[in-house]
Parts: structure tokens; sequence; C-alpha cells
């Protein structure tokens, strides 16, 4: 044996439409129109040449995008779809902008592209090149090798129109991914998702969508684990799902080997366009901001990460709730009344001496007192949900009925406090907040 | 001649300063923001805070002010549409109250990670993607290499950042160009004595008539003489400032 170590794999026809139809996805982010042959990924680039400043940059970022996605690339460019099919698949790379230079290559190109039957007959002909097709008389050679064959040579040269079917992108997107063997390493994962991420990303160009969640779905032989990624705005960017993918991965242990992988888009919407101004670089600074913030949550847990909304409230546990960075929070109306910046998340009891709070010495009680009472309503039951509002802060704290006095407060070392004695028995003093 | 032309050029530079002047008189106006105080302003280097520049704000209790003195610059991030962040803050937000300061709700984002580790690691994040207008960050454990990390990660970009540090760090080399300690300063006022800057040597200490909950009376006066309370006793057993 020539080569002891060689594996020989099967070729898999299924899985080699699989990646195809990935590719066909990621390609959307090239260009709108893309069809598919059963071994040729066809984008029509005429009409967006302009937008990515030419073909050698075009071509350049294809190449750039396939191969991150560990993938190898013939690759051509021609006038007629047939022209580019038959230039890549003879490995030639040729790029050619005008059908001059596409004939010239092109005649070149041995009669072994054809169909097998009328490749052998042209064969015993002494025909070797398409070039050496053309120069024989069209109508004898219909006869003997078929009318079929010539249709296409006239195709690839242009002569008569070649309609390609376009490739129709799924109204949902969730692509599976088989994994060439099993991976128990979550560096490796990242790798072959980032087949599943770009094809996303072209998805959604294709479809002007952005997303504000997808999953991951592990499948191991048994189970499957199931990694939920959240966006704090939609976005469309490959790089940020890569992003977060990866803080994600970094951190997960993996219970057991994983045979494939799923992506799933669960939560797609609309983008909406923006006009890019001259100067003005709001909207880059608005992506920067909502990438660390999604970098900052994916690190260390989505409630780790909040925003803060005021809520219409008497009672000043409730007066606030914690909101996903970017969701829509109605403001609360203003509070007539002095409240503290800091609320502590537990009111501390106080000393008493002589009836008087003590906190490193007597506080002296400047204003007050208000009454904050009832709230019956949420009496230990969970408050209720509404929309994207991270309530569970809120829920934990349910406070339900209240009955107390607050006041203003200044320690012996000068520290402003908000105080409230406890109305309802045992009483006492506690301090609830600071004014910093 | 040639020698003292280019003496004369370098003293130009805006990031050159000479140590019996303030820094940063060089400095174009919008890489300052007013403090809000015009007794601050006339000490601080510039005329203000300087962006992309670390401030360390020493404190120790609670309640003293420490956030209405930044209070001005955080409502003037409104204006500028930028948003602020802070990292690790030591109690619960009260929404309302910081509504009421005229700060940005919807521009304001909270970290509160549960390492502390985690709160410098964000911090360096936020800061280094150069994206925020303000920053604020606590931090009772951070030793000198740390703080030199997060100088490193702001330095260049236009994002103003504060750290808090408890007052015990006061004794503690640091990388941070602005140093700030905070105390009471009696009549309701903020003490800050300014410990580092860019410039001459501050020795007086700042008296900053902060907004507080209520107009200040001479009744409020907490009587410390004769309740000698722990906080106190702490503050004068401190050392002097090393170097």
């Amino acid at each position: 044996m020539l080569l002891p170590a060689l594996t020989l794999i099967a070729r898999n026809p299924a899985r080699e439409a699989a990646a195809l139809h990935t590719l066909a996805c990621w390609a959307g982010g090239l260009t709108p129109r893309i069809s598919l042959t059963p071994d040729t990924l066809l984008l029509e680039i005429g009409g967006c040449l302009r937008l990515f400043g030419g073909l050698d940059k075009l071509v350049a970022a294809a190449q750039d995008g396939v191969h991150a996605q560990g993938f190898t690339l013939a690759l051509a460019a021609a006038p007629t779809p047939m022209g580019a099919q038959w230039l890549a698949r003879a490995g030639s790379a040729r790029l050619c902008p005008d059908g001059e230079s596409m004939r010239r290559h092109l005649e070149a190109l041995p009669i072994a592209l054809l169909p097998d039957k009328a490749a052998a007959a042209l064969a015993c002909f002494g025909v070797r090149t398409l070039g050496d097709v053309r120069r024989l008389p069209g109508a004898a050679l219909a006869r003997r090798i078929g009318m079929e064959t010539l249709q296409l040579v006239a195709r690839a040269f242009g002569e008569i129109p070649d309609p390609r079917a376009d490739f129709v992108f799924p109204e949902q997107f969730a692509l599976p991914l088989q994994l060439p063997a099993s991976v128990d390493s979550a560096a490796a994962l990242l790798f072959a998702a980032r087949r599943l991420t770009s094809a996303l990303a072209g998805w959604l160009a294709a479809r002007q969508a952005g997303v504000r969640e997808i999953s991951l779905h592990l499948q191991h032989r048994q189970a499957e684990t199931v990694l939920l990624l959240q966006f704090v705005d939609l976005t469309a960017d490959g790089g940020r799902f890569e992003r977060i993918l990866r803080e994600r991965l970094e951190s997960l242990s993996l219970k057991a080997p994983v045979q494939s992988l799923r992506l799933q888009a669960t939560n797609v919407a609309a983008l909406a366009g923006w006009n890019r101004a001259l100067f003005d670089d709001a909207h880059a600074e608005h992506d920067a901001i909502g990438a660390l913030l999604e970098r900052l949550s994916a690190r260390l847990g989505e409630r780790q990460v909040y925003r803060v909304s005021a809520h219409d409230d008497h009672r000043p546990e409730h007066a606030t709730r914690h909101a996903a960075p970017f969701a829509k929070s109605a403001p609360g109306g203003p509070v007539p009344f002095p409240r503290p910046l800091w609320l502590l998340d537990q009111p501390q009891a106080l000393a008493d001496v002589d009836g008087r709070p003590w906190r490193q010495g007597p506080l002296k009680l400047l204003a007050g007192p208000e009454r904050i009472e009832s709230g019956w309503w949420d009496g230990g039951e969970m408050g209720s949900k509404t929309g994207e509002e991270m309530n569970e802060e809120a829920d934990r704290k349910a406070t339900g009925d209240i009955r107390r006095d607050y006041f203003i407060a200044l320690s012996a070392t000068s520290c402003w406090l908000w105080i409230y004695r406890e109305c309802r028995t045992p009483g006492g003093w506690y301090v609830h907040g600071f004014f910093s | 001649m040639n020698t003292a032309l280019s003496l004369a050029e370098i003293l130009a530079r805006p990031d050159v300063w000479r140590a019996d002047r303030l820094a940063g008189a060089a400095l174009p106006a919008f890489s300052v923001v007013p403090s809000g105080f015009s007794a601050l302003d006339a000490e601080l280097p510039g005329g203000g805070w300087a962006r992309g520049t670390l401030a360390e704000v020493l404190v120790d209790d609670v309640g003293l002010g420490e956030c209405a003195l930044l209070m001005p610059v955080l409502g003037k991030m409104r204006e500028e549409s930028k948003w602020s962040l802070l990292v690790a803050p030591p109690h619960l937000l009260n929404g309302p109250a910081w509504a009421a300061c005229n700060i940005d709700l919807a521009r304001l984002a909270v970290v509160s990670p549960r390492r502390p580790r985690d709160a410098l690691w964000a911090a360096e994040q936020a800061l280094s993607s150069g994206a925020l207008g303000t920053l604020l960050c606590w931090a009772t454990d951070i030793d000198a290499r740390q703080v030199r990390r997060l100088e490193v990660a702001v330095a260049g970009s236009r994002t103003l950042a504060f750290l808090f540090r408890p007052a015990r760090a006061r004794v503690e080399s640091s990388a941070a160009p602005l140093r700030l300690l905070l105390s009471a300063g009696g009549h309701g006022m903020l003490g800050v004595d300014l410990l580092k800057r860019r410039g001459p040597p501050c020795s007086r200490t700042l008296h900053l008539d902060l907004p507080r909950p209520l107009q200040w009376r001479e009744d409020y006066e907490p009587a410390v003489a004769c309740t000698p309370s722990a906080a106190p006793c702490a503050r004068s057993q401190r050392p002097l400032a090393c170097v």
C-alpha cells in the first residue's frame, strides 16, 4: 500500500448538499441573487460590484468568507453562468469581466467538462478543447453528438439565454451541522459553529433582518445542550455572534462529546435601515455600546448587566425596575419628596439608644416623618411579569404590606441617611438608603 | 539658540506641564468637562474633569455626597447623548432619585458582577471599548498594578473614568493622575483634598456646597465632639501621606 495511514472516507452527497446550502445562506451577505446547482454555487454579482468596490474586492471577500468557514474554494467569474461554472470546475480561477476574455479562456478548456457521452464521441474526432468544438460545423455536429450538448456550449458562450432558478432563502433559520467526528472541546466547537453563524449573517443580510436571540443546540449521543445567545439589540453582525459564542463556549464544560450542532434564529425582526451621516458616528457608537454590554453579559450573566428605570410605586423597593439594556421602559413620574440614590438590598436594623436611632453615634433626624404604607395587593405573592422587564429582582423583594415612618437623618460622621421606624410590631429603627 | 527653541516647543505641548503650574492649560476645551463646582474647577488641571484620564475618589462612608459630586458630569452625558456605566456599585440604585438628578436612565447601564475580579475585567473592557461617556467603578480591593491597567485602558479614549476606593488607599501609590480624598466638610459641605494632580500640590481642603436633600441649617450640625464615634478615631490614627 502506498500510504498506509491514509483513511478513505466515502463521498457523502447529502452532506455536500447540506454544506452547499449553508454556503448559499452565507452568500446572502454578498448578493441577494444566488442559484444552486448540485455541485456549484452561482452568485449573480453584476448588481453589487459597486457596493463592494470592484470585482477584485468582492472576490477577496468571498474567498476570505469561505476559507474562514474551513472550506476550499474553486472560483471563477464570467458574464454567463455556464461559463463561470465551467471555468470554476476546470480550476482555472479566472476572473473574466467581459465576454471577450471569457471566450478566450473558455476555448482553451478541455471537452471533459461536457456530458460524458458527448465528450467520448468528440474525443474520437480528435477534438480536445471547447475551441475545437466551436470550429466544427454546427448542424452536422448536432446530428452526431446531440443538440443538448451544443446548447450547453452556446449558453456558456452567451449565444442563447440561460435562465436559472433563484435560490430561495428559507423562511425560518434552523441549520444543522453534522460534525465529522464527535468533539469534546468547546474551542473546536467554535470553529465548527462559525459556518453556522456566518450562514446566519448572510441569511439575515439577504432578508434585511436582524436577530435578537439565537440558540445553538449541541447534540450529544443521548441528550442535547442548548446555548441561548441574546443580544441587546437587533443585530446582523456575524462578528458579534462569534464573540458572544466564544464567551459562552469558553465558560461551558461539555458533559458529553458533541455529535452535531444546530443553529436556530428564534427572534428575527426586520432591521430598520439608517442613513450614513458624513460626520456623526452615533450609529457606530450605538453598535459599540451594544457590543460592549453584550460581551459583559455573556461573561458575567444576563442579570448582572442591566439598566434601571423609575417605576410609579410609592414603596421604595418597587420604585425601581431592572430592564435589559435596550429594552423600552416607560419612565415613572417624578417623586415630590427627596429620595436617596442608594437603597440597601435589605433594610439594616439600627441600634436604639433611649428611643433614638444610633449608628456610630446618635442620628439626628432632620426631616420627617413621611409615612409610607400599604401594599397588601402583592403581600408575599410574586409580582406580575410584564414584557421584557426583568422583574425577578423586584419579585424577590415582594414586601407586601408595609407601614413605615421615613426620616432623613444625619449621622455623627456627616453621612446623610434615609431611615425609617417600623410602625408595626415589633417596631424598631432601620436604615434603608443613603443620600450620596 | 536651537536648543532653547526646541525646549520652548516642548513646553508648549499639551501633554507637557511644569510642576509649578496646573497642567492642561493648552488642552482643547472639549477634552475637559466642567465639574459643576467652580471651587473645584479652579484647582483641577484644565479646569474640570479631563476626558481620557482616570480619577481616583477615596471615600470610606456612604452618604457623604460622593455621588452628588459627580451628578453634574453624569447629567452632562445626557446633552452629549453618551452612555454611562456603573461597575459594582455599593448598593442598589434607586431609579426615581437618579432620574430626579437629571440622569438619562435610558443611557445608564449597571454591571453588578458576583466576583470583585470580574468588576475590574468589566471596567477594563468598558474603558478600552471607548464607547462610554463616563465610567464609575467601585473597587474595595484593587492593587497598584490593576489601577495602572485601568489607567492604560482609559488613556487615549474620550471616557471620563472615576474609581471609588476606600480612604486607606491614600498611602498607596497609584497610577491615576488625579486623586481626591473626600471627607465631611462641616456645615453640610463636602471636603475635598486633592492628593495628587498634574500641577503643584494643593494643600488646602476644598469645601463644596453640594445639593443636599434639605436646605442646610446650622442646627443640623452633628455633635461629634461629645460623642466620639469610631470613624473619626480611625481617621486621626491614619498615617499622613507617604511618598
